[in-house]
């Protein structure tokens, strides 16, 4: 494939032209209750090609790899009916052609495990849970691994190969006592082998006790709070509610919006730093070349409180005189690179938990995350459970905890940052512009937020 | 030979999934278009039954001989196959019309057309707001064939369009959002989308502060998935099957207020989700699932089906309850288009009759937390308050909390007169509401 995706960038009329064909080889097991729902394999292979003509973009998705160079007519005509319509032309920052290729390590690579060991790992896990206590009405167990063979082409002469590797684990256990449903649950993603899969033993008892426990546990009252994030949700803190406002694809053709967005104000307290890193071996967000064959960047995104860095593609960075820093990312050959997180994550600061506890008469804390959503400055985030916090200490367990607010004020709000740190990434994925499951890792310490606002009765 | 063919030679039965899509669609990004594509993607999928035990592989792109080889060995480690893949038995005799040619003529210069004329509609009432759009067209052929008789295969037409208005201003920011999908060029009602988006600025001029506690809430249609999302989970045969929906062993009781029926329909003539079988090759049908109140019945792939000891209800489709999943993952219970009984009263009349209470036009965290327990609490990403009958402007970081099936049961006050079908396959039309309660910041 490499051969033919270099000769047909190379002869494509367009203005700019790039190719990429993935190979992909993926299993995943998945149990709920005693029902093996799911035991499978796949291969798949695809392409999609994009042609920029005066300064509008021409794509074209396909699977017949013998159908390359008309996909690159197609794409190229494509362009040139939308170029016609177009007032402010996307044009590329420029950056040096490579050549490279990159392997993501694995010590025990999962394309020679057999599909019967995962089952049985799966089914330990998942036996772990339906045994833990006789409130436990059903459990969920998944794994997944994935090898992504990606092979990219432009027509600038870059030329880059990789291969990367994931496995995601999720565990979650569903208690029931009377009309009331619980859920707990954990997961665990890497750009790793097999040998991150095994030992999850503590996870999955860990999701069924909080299942069991939140049966117990009293909604929280909704008002406003003192909320000490634990790292977890501290991460999806940050990657939803900040990292999706400094993806540079959405400031592009919105002025009003770079003006809020511009660099150098002052976002937070002085001890604040937010990354957004693309080399972090073994992790989820690794991505040593971005899908238009830009080098990885450690992109600081606030640094001692303020705005010092978006994330960018080739064309946001053309447009807001910036370097490209290897931020476009695509979910899959179905799509298009956009500006994507990698490794997001909130630097450590130097308070302990208790220093964090200390002082607050009401409040509560916030640990692990369902899962979190953005829409510009609003941002909303659920919590997979929560304490009480009562005169400095933590309480009693209170479960349907979601926060909401508005970024700027939540993270002016931001009162102390924890020397602790967890850089983790889930089973989850990352979707953005009908692009998901996109995998990325957050991290953070303990945060602690004064003024956020709780739903609840 | 044949891949069912060379399947059902070394299996005792087989089940091939074909999927070809095909079609354009163009993207506006600051009220411009930004990028015109095209796709054209092959995918398959096959099952076997094999000593007894279930495997499942796909593929695109792939090879014959290694798609029987990974779904084989699947089956090898798989267990035994709870149910029979689909025979021939019970085909429709009339096909649900899902094709209309005048969509697949549709060019990517009208589609332009269309999002430049959107833009400007909306530029021209609101000229500093930020327009996006998407529109699509397309066919999706899909074909499944079992070693067991069934035979079935169709094309199947779309046309969709969205767009979404961002007023950025220090300190303010929001947007709306406005989408339409549907299966035929006629039934696409670019006004009635525009009028929608349109509504939603005009009443949102204004900021003003939220009605907290207990107020009635009127759900609009884009906001009523809060309520029917764990739904669309507790009525699932397998959650019922598996003891985490609370509608088990309840069907025939009146869980739900009188008013309210919904209907699980798979076949209404160019229904968004409309398809003459499902992705198992059973045909599909229709569905009550609520009739004045009573829970009537559950939606079941053949599995669940099997596992529940009933038959299969054609709601075996691909990609779980919200579908969608594509050709590489196996069929699960989920539904087709659901369908809200309307009742009466237009828009105006609920705003008017709620007097001092709060307007949800959409959330954000949808489906985020233990959904199928019936518990919800959103942000209100799209939300209005009501002041003596009047809509007196839009609201800023509120959050709703409730149960969906306390709502429905014992706290519903009125069912609007017109539908309108969102995300896709919800037809659902407004819902007055109380027991949802109200914090702001």
């Amino acid at each position: 494939m490499e051969e033919r995706l270099r000769e047909a960038v190379a002869q494509s009329h367009a203005d700019y032209t790039e190719a990429r064909w993935e190979e992909v080889t993926r299993s995943r097991v998945a149990f709920q209750r005693d029902q093996l729902m799911a035991l499978e394999s796949g291969e798949e292979a695809g392409g999609i090609v994009r042609c920029l003509v005066r300064g509008a973009w021409g794509i074209a998705v396909f699977t017949d790899p013998a159908e390359l160079p008309r996909k690159i007519a197609e794409a190229t005509h494509l362009a040139r009916t939308a170029s016609g319509h177009v007032k402010d032309p996307v044009a590329l920052a420029p950056v040096q052609p490579v050549e490279a290729r990159y392997e993501g390590a694995m010590k025990r690579d999962f394309r020679g495990v057999p599909l019967d060991e995962k089952r049985r790992l799966a089914e330990g896990y998942n036996k772990l849970i339906l045994g833990f206590s006789p409130q436990i009405a059903s459990s969920s167990v998944r794994y997944t691994d994935a090898w992504r063979k990606v092979v990219y082409a432009n027509s600038e002469g870059t030329f880059v190969e990789q291969g990367i590797p994931d496995v995601t684990v999720m565990v979650a256990a569903v208690a029931r006592k009377n009309g009331d449903i619980q859920q707990g649950f954990e997961s665990v993603g890497y750009a790793a082998g097999f040998e991150v899969a095994q030992g999850r033993e503590e996870d999955a008892l860990t999701a069924a006790r909080r299942a069991v426990d939140l049966l117990s546990a009293k909604p929280v009252q909704g008002g406003t709070y003192t909320v000490i994030l634990d790292p977890d949700l501290a991460g999806v803190f940050i990657h939803e509610a900040f990292g999706h406002i400094c993806e540079a694809d959405f400031l592009l053709k919105n002025e009003p919006m770079r003006k809020v967005m511009q660099l150098g104000t002052r976002f937070g307290v002085e001890s604040l730093n937010v990354v957004d890193d693309g080399y972090r071996p073994g992790e989820r967000g690794n991505v040593p070349y971005d899908d238009e064959g830009v080098p990885w960047t450690k992109a600081y995104l606030i640094k001692n409180g303020a705005l010092t860095g978006l994330m960018h593609s080739r064309a946001t960075a053309h447009k807001m005189r910036a370097e490209p820093t290897g931020n476009a990312r695509a979910v899959s050959w179905e799509h298009e690179p956009i500006v994507r997180m990698r490794n997001t994550y909130i630097e450590p600061g130097t308070a302990t938990l208790d220093e964090m506890l200390h002082g607050i008469e009401r409040g509560l804390y916030a640990c692990s995350a369902f899962g979190g959503q953005t829409m510009f400055e609003q941002f909303t985030f659920s919590a997979a459970y929560g304490h009480e916090i009562v005169r400095g200490k933590i309480g009693p367990m209170v479960r349907d905890v979601v926060l909401t607010g508005n970024v700027f004020h939540t993270l002016q709000n931001i009162e102390m940052i924890g020397k602790d740190f967890v850089l983790e990434g889930s089973a989850g994925g990352c979707g953005k512009g009908g692009q998901w499951p996109l995998p990325t890792t957050t991290g953070a310490p303990h945060v602690r937020v004064r003024n956020v606002t709780v739903g609840g009765r | 030979m044949d891949i069912l063919n060379r399947a059902a030679a070394k299996a005792e039965a087989a089940e091939l999934y074909e999927e070809l899509r095909e079609g354009i669609a163009v993207h506006f990004n600051g009220g411009e278009i930004e990028t015109a594509g095209s796709e054209s993607v092959r995918g398959r999928a096959l099952r076997v039954v094999a000593g007894g035990k279930l495997g499942f592989a796909s593929t695109a792109g792939g090879s014959d001989e290694a798609l029987l080889a990974s779904a084989l060995g699947a089956a090898s480690h798989g267990d035994p196959a709870p149910f029979r893949f689909a025979d021939g038995n019970g085909a429709p005799s009339a096909p649900v019309p899902v094709l209309d040619p005048e969509v697949e003529a549709i060019g990517v210069e009208e589609l332009i057309a269309w999002g430049e004329d959107a833009v400007r509609r909306v530029n021209d009432e609101f000229p500093e707001l930020i327009v996006n759009a998407s529109l699509g067209r397309g066919t999706i052929e899909v074909a499944v064939r079992t070693s067991t008789g069934a035979q079935r295969h169709e094309r199947r037409s779309y046309l969709a369009v969205s767009v979404s208005a961002e007023q950025i201003r220090k300190g303010d920011i929001w947007s709306v959002y406005a989408s339409r999908s549907v299966r035929r060029a006629n039934d696409l009602d670019r006004d009635a989308l525009l009028d929608d988006l349109l509504r939603q600025l005009r009443w949102g001029r204004e900021i003003a502060p939220p009605p907290t506690g207990a107020p009635p809430v009127l759900f609009l249609p884009e906001g009523v998935p809060v309520l029917l999302l764990p739904l669309t989970i507790g009525f699932s045969g397998m959650s019922v099957f598996l003891g985490t929906s609370p509608l088990k062993g309840r069907l025939g009781e009146r869980a739900f207020d009188r008013r309210l029926s919904i209907t699980d329909d798979g076949v209404i003539p160019f229904g968004p989700r409309s398809r003459s079988f499902d992705d198992e090759g059973v045909p599909a049908g229709h569905l009550p699932l609520v009739a004045e109140g009573v829970v009537e019945n559950f939606y079941y792939d053949l599995r669940a089906a099997a596992l529940a000891n009933v038959a299969s209800t054609g709601n075996g489709v691909k990609g779980g309850p919200m579908g969608g999943g594509g050709f590489r993952v196996p069929p699960g219970p989920a539904s087709r288009n659901v369908v809200v009984a309307s009742g009466a009263g237009s828009l105006d009349d609920l705003v008017r009759e709620m007097k001092d209470g709060l307007i949800v036009a959409g959330v954000l965290g949808l489906g985020q937390g233990t959904v199928q327990s019936g518990a919800f609490s959103n942000n209100v990403g799209v939300g209005f308050a009501v002041r003596e009958g009047k809509v007196v402007g839009r609201v800023k970081n509120t959050m709703i909390a409730g149960n969906a099936y306390e709502v429905l049961k014992d706290g519903l006050r009125e069912i609007g007169g017109k539908s309108q079908w969102v995300f896709g396959g919800l037809s659902v039309p407004p819902i007055l509401a109380e027991r949802v309660s109200v914090v702001a910041q």
